[in-house]
């Protein structure tokens, strides 16, 4: 064991203690790609786990929940609570409440405290305080950290009002608990509650139980395994995560450029030591093995390093996805960031799969190096090997079958051909790198000498030279440059279909919604006789009353809604994908079981103009002819709309969920905004103008995709340090040039500018690589990738500011990351380094 | 007033416990057209000298004046622009770069001085018999070709001092010869003095002065 130890010291550790500055760089770069990966799923868990938090707080051991459309009618606990079966049956209330002097807001729960329909386990809530709550009304427990005690009086947003209340305890849990009677009253319920929980006997089953209690309900009422919710939401969210995540992998993709980059310059450099030592007996897996060895230390140092930087990326991602997942899915409530067993595994995994793997081509050229060879020839005269017409046809047939796999369909909802497309451009890039820096340096050496002098002849030509080395450093910062374009251009595209469909969605001057947190699937609503007050404004020519409620269709979450359609036809500009005008597709929908549905919710169920989808509606199930698909982008739920009296068919609560307002010509937004405020005194409601509406939802698109350009940006700053550690690299195997340029006049300025401009030429080749493969790459994520995982569609258009500035900003990072090899460069002793061999 | 003079010169280099002298107490003078060779053992000094003759290197203590200036009053600039102007290397193991042709590592110091004159570099070629092999990379030359092209490279920007550090070393005899006759040749027409380092007593008997050297001193000199 001892022997083994020392030959790894001697073999492994000690030529990469050698260059700690090149060392920290390459753990460092693995490190970032590790940490990203790691980052994102701990903060994607923790943002998107926390639904289940939020809906299943306070839950307990229940077995079924009974959910309908609008609310469960009340009468359902007492058909339920009636049946000739040992059931243990909670209603509840669900929805969020504000602390008014943190504003933090979280999950409130109503439970029928007098049924003692809550699970031990939570707090310090006992049975005798339930029974002597019942006859209090406003109190609530809540969780500790809440800024109140037990005995206090804590003021909290309830639906449109703040009222007082007194906290009676404390919870485990991270919620706010009251009677559900008070809950129903403050929230304006009426005779509905949110869900039934149910807690049956172990024999027949679930499945079975739920069957039964099915066949007992009104059949707009389901009855579903407990934690459906969750699941609907977890499937739901589960192509906005797998995207992420693919996103997170591209800093490692690039990493692995770098450490195939690292283990080949090692294994250039040390041929003359593989000879020797394949000379003295080691066979050739003992050579392989010390190269993998190599990258594995390379990958393990990373893991430990990028374990710590994941932990404290996620605390800054988590927000960011949190707020993401809230504006396009579900309330979230942040969970806290654990570091789990599982998150070290799989740290370690990618780190030692990723760097292996990409040391796996040059520690098998290694171990394939004749000893006889390798120190015959040494190590200035081995040039590595590169078929730059075998690696064009590899290109030509990588890039073929990324046009078959452009074409594949969803799978699951994901588009799993879009990203093997994806990696297939990638991959068809790489092998097409060598040929094109060879063409460019062939064609460009000479301009450049006469542009920028001697120095950048010696640069092209070394960058030519060595051409396996500058292919893989172009591949890594091309790649990240790359994907950093496509997604440049793909989110820009996005911002601006988002502003074109904002201008000719919202018409209305102002909108009134009621205050508080929002999120997709939240829809609280306004005082019943607001549009009507409002409508009766001397200012005010119409009020549009739009009605939201949270559905399931197919085992997905989606939103059915309702509007007015006479003020549609009047005002909106609603586009179908179609092509018809909303005055001849929303007539259609008048008296009428037909509605309109969004381009994301047609093409996450597959349904078009013409079929019919049936949703549970209060306590019936209603067919619905799908009128037309209309473009929307306002989230990924997917929306069902229906012409207002239709819902109120169905679902007879006229409290709508926001207003818009518009004035009559000449009116004072003003005036109408402060008439309003005064009719609705005392209730905490929203008024927003037209241009703060989209204002507010273009900070939320922007927040949405500030993640996705972090991401880009770590694999840029990955590329950049691959590219400095490969400078660093280059200065020292190509010590004895620098000297001999020295003794043959050149300046240390001509040094430093040789490698300036070698950065620079490896920027460039990367930046005409990196936006030629990110122009592809974009029309895949805005035509396929997109529109698979998330049915928008989105029209072309390039962002050519951003991109400018952010491609000078990479070059200008490129540049830069030549100084510090420069000025080791320029340190160098010419006569020790002429004279080394 | 000599091309080159050293005055007194010492060098000590850094070494793990007490510096270690490697040039002590030496003075020569060369003249302008005058061909010297430096003979004696592995790590008697000669290669340090050359270094200092160049202005490669500063002397521990004494003076080196190349045609009149003091190489220890100039800063890297100074010393950049004289060997830029006045000195030519030649190497032992040749050195030229394999990523640029013949032709271009001839005109490599006009180059990094800023100039441009490919007709001075196909001249140089010319003289040291390699004017066809100008398109070529240094790995499709013979070993005594690369130490013509060399020479070239040395020449072309028709330096007063030429330093050529055991040039015939990697080089059979008959070639060594010729590369000789090359110097020695170039020495005579250019009117460009030479200095050296050699431990080949037939490379040194066509010089016209042996300098003969031990433990970092002169040990005497041979006129031929």
């Amino acid at each position: 064991m001892i022997p083994r130890l020392r030959v790894f010291h001697q073999l492994v550790l000690r030529p990469m203690l050698r260059e700690p500055a090149r060392t920290a760089l390459t753990v460092f770069a693995v490190a970032l790609g590790v940490g990203v990966v790691l980052a994102i799923d701990l903060a994607g868990t923790a943002a998107a786990g926390s639904f289940h938090s939020s809906m299943d707080a306070l839950a307990g051991d229940a077995d079924l929940e009974v959910t309908a459309t609008g609310g469960v009618p009340d009468r359902v606990a007492g058909i339920l609570a009636t049946l000739p079966y040992d059931l243990d049956v909670r209603p509840r209330i669900e929805d969020f409440a504000t602390v008014v002097a943190s504003g933090r807001t979280v999950p409130l729960i109503g439970v029928d405290l007098l049924k003692g329909g809550l699970d031990r386990k939570y707090g310090s809530l006992t049975v005798a305080d339930q029974f002597q709550s019942h006859d209090r009304k406003g109190v609530v427990w809540i969780a500790a950290g809440m800024g109140a005690k037990k005995g206090d009086r804590i003021a909290l947003v309830v639906g449109e009002r703040v009222g007082e209340y007194t906290v009676a305890g404390m919870l485990d849990g991270d919620a706010i608990l009251m009677d559900i009677a008070t809950a129903s009253r403050d929230l304006g319920r009426g005779d509905r509650i949110d869900t039934i929980l149910v807690k049956t006997p172990a024999q027949p089953g679930a499945e079975e139980w739920a069957r039964r209690l099915q066949s007992a309900l009104p059949p707009g009422v389901e009855v579903r395994p407990q934690g459906s919710r969750t699941s609907e939401n977890r499937r739901m969210l589960a192509a906005f995560r797998w995207n992420l995540r693919v996103l997170s992998y591209i800093a490692l993709v690039v990493g692995a450029f770098l450490i195939y980059n690292t283990i080949s310059v090692s294994v250039v450099r040390r041929r003359p030591e593989i000879g020797i030592t394949r000379a003295l007996g080691a066979s050739r897996a003992g050579v392989l093995l010390v190269f993998l060895a190599e990258a594995a230390v390379f990958g393990a140092a990373g893991a430990v390093a990028g374990i710590a930087l994941g932990r404290a990326m996620a605390v800054g991602s988590v927000r960011l996805i949190s707020s993401t997942v809230e504006s396009l899915y579900v309330s979230s409530q942040p969970a806290a960031i654990e570091i789990t067993g599982a998150s070290v595994l799989l740290a370690f995994t990618i780190a030692l799969v990723v760097t292996v793997l990409a040391a796996l081509s040059p520690a098998l050229e290694a171990s394939r190096v004749s000893p006889v060879e390798a120190m015959s020839r040494g190590q200035r005269e081995y040039v590595a090997q590169v078929h730059k017409g075998r690696d064009l046809m590899i290109a030509a047939i990588l890039g073929a079958a990324a046009a078959l796999a452009w074409h594949g369909p969803p799978i699951e909802g994901k588009p799993i051909f879009g990203y093997a497309a994806a990696v297939l451009l990638i991959g068809c890039s790489a092998f097409a790198i060598p040929a094109l820096v060879s063409g460019l340096s062939i064609v460009s050496s000479r301009l450049l000498r006469a542009l920028l002098g001697v120095e950048a002849l010696l640069a092209s030509r070394s960058l030519a030279a060595s051409l396996r080395r500058t292919s893989v450093l172009v591949g890594a910062l091309s790649t990240a440059i790359a994907m950093m374009t496509a997604v440049g251009i793909m989110v820009g595209s996005f911002r601006e279909t988002v502003l074109i469909w904002m201008d000719n969605q919202l018409k209305a001057d102002l909108y009134l919604r009621p205050g508080g947190r929002t999120s997709a699937d939240r829809h609280p609503t306004l005082d019943p006789g607001l549009p009507a007050q409002i409508a009766a404004l001397s200012g005010v020519v119409a009020v549009d009353p739009f009605r939201a409620y949270e559905t399931s269709y197919q085992g997905l979450p989606a939103t059915f809604g309702s509007g007015n359609i006479s003020v549609a036809l009047r005002f909106g500009r609603a586009r179908f994908l179609s092509g018809r005008n909303a005055e001849d597709v929303l007539p259609e929908l008048r008296g009428q079981d037909a509605a309109i549905v969004s381009e994301p919710f047609a093409n996450k169920h597959r349904v078009r103009r013409g079929d019919r989808i049936v949703l549970p509606l209060g306590d019936r199930k209603v067919a619905f002819r799908v009128a037309d698909v209309y473009y929307d982008y306002a989230n990924e739920r997917g929306y069902v709309i229906v012409d207002r009296a239709t819902m109120l068919k169905y679902l007879p609560d006229p409290a709508a969920s926001n207003v818009a307002v518009y004035l009559r010509p000449g009116a004072s937004a003003n005036t109408v905004r402060g008439e309003i405020e005064r009719i609705a005194a005392g209730r905490k409601i929203l008024i927003l103008s037209n241009s703060n509406l989209k204002a507010d939802a273009i900070k939320v698109f922007d927040r949405t995709f500030a993640i996705t350009y972090a991401l880009e940006a770590v694999a840029v700053v990955v590329a950049v340090m691959g590219i400095a550690g490969a400078l660093l690299a280059l200065v020292i195997d190509r010590r004895r040039e620098f000297g001999l340029l020295r003794f043959l006049g050149a300046s240390t300025a001509q040094i430093r500018k040789l490698i300036l401009v070698e950065a620079g030429l490896l920027g460039l080749l990367a930046n005409v690589a990196g936006l030629a493969l990110g122009l592809v790459l974009s029309l895949l994520l805005v035509f396929v990738i997109n529109k698979q995982s998330f049915g928008w569609t989105i029209q072309f258009h390039w962002p050519v500011a951003v991109l400018a500035g952010a491609l000078t900003v990479v070059y200008a990072a490129t540049v830069l990351a030549g100084l510090y090899p420069a000025r080791i460069a320029t340190r160098l002793n010419p006569i020790e380094v002429v004279h080394e061999e | 007033m000599p091309l080159l003079r050293l005055e007194n010169i010492t060098k000590d280099y850094a070494g793990d416990g007490e510096p270690v002298r490697a040039l002590n107490a030496v003075s020569l003078d060369v003249e302008a057209g005058e061909f010297v060779a430096l003979m004696g053992k592995s790590g008697c000094g000669k290669s340090t000298l050359l270094n200092l003759a160049g202005a490669m290197d500063f002397p521990t203590s004494g003076r080196v004046l190349l045609d009149g200036e003091d190489t220890s009053s100039l800063g890297d600039a100074g010393l950049t622009r004289l060997r830029r102007e006045k000195v030519g290397f030649v190497f032992q193991s040749f050195q030229l770069l394999n990523t640029l042709t013949v032709l271009e590592n001839v005109a490599l110091p006009l180059l990094l001085s800023g100039r441009r004159d490919a007709g001075a570099a196909l001249e140089k070629l010319r003289l040291v018999g390699l004017e066809d092999y100008g398109a070529r990379y240094p790995h499709q030359l013979s070993g005594g070709q690369m130490q013509r092209a060399g020479i070239a490279r040395a020449l072309v920007h028709e330096p007063r001092l030429l330093l050529a550090d055991e040039p015939t070393g990697n080089l059979d005899t008959a070639t060594g010869e010729a590369v000789l006759e090359v110097l020695s040749r170039v020495a005579k027409e250019r009117g460009a003095a030479i200095l050296m380092a050699t431990h080949s007593l037939e490379s040194a008997a066509i010089t016209d002065r042996v300098v003969r050297m031990r433990d970092g001193r002169i040990e005497g000199i041979d006129r031929h």
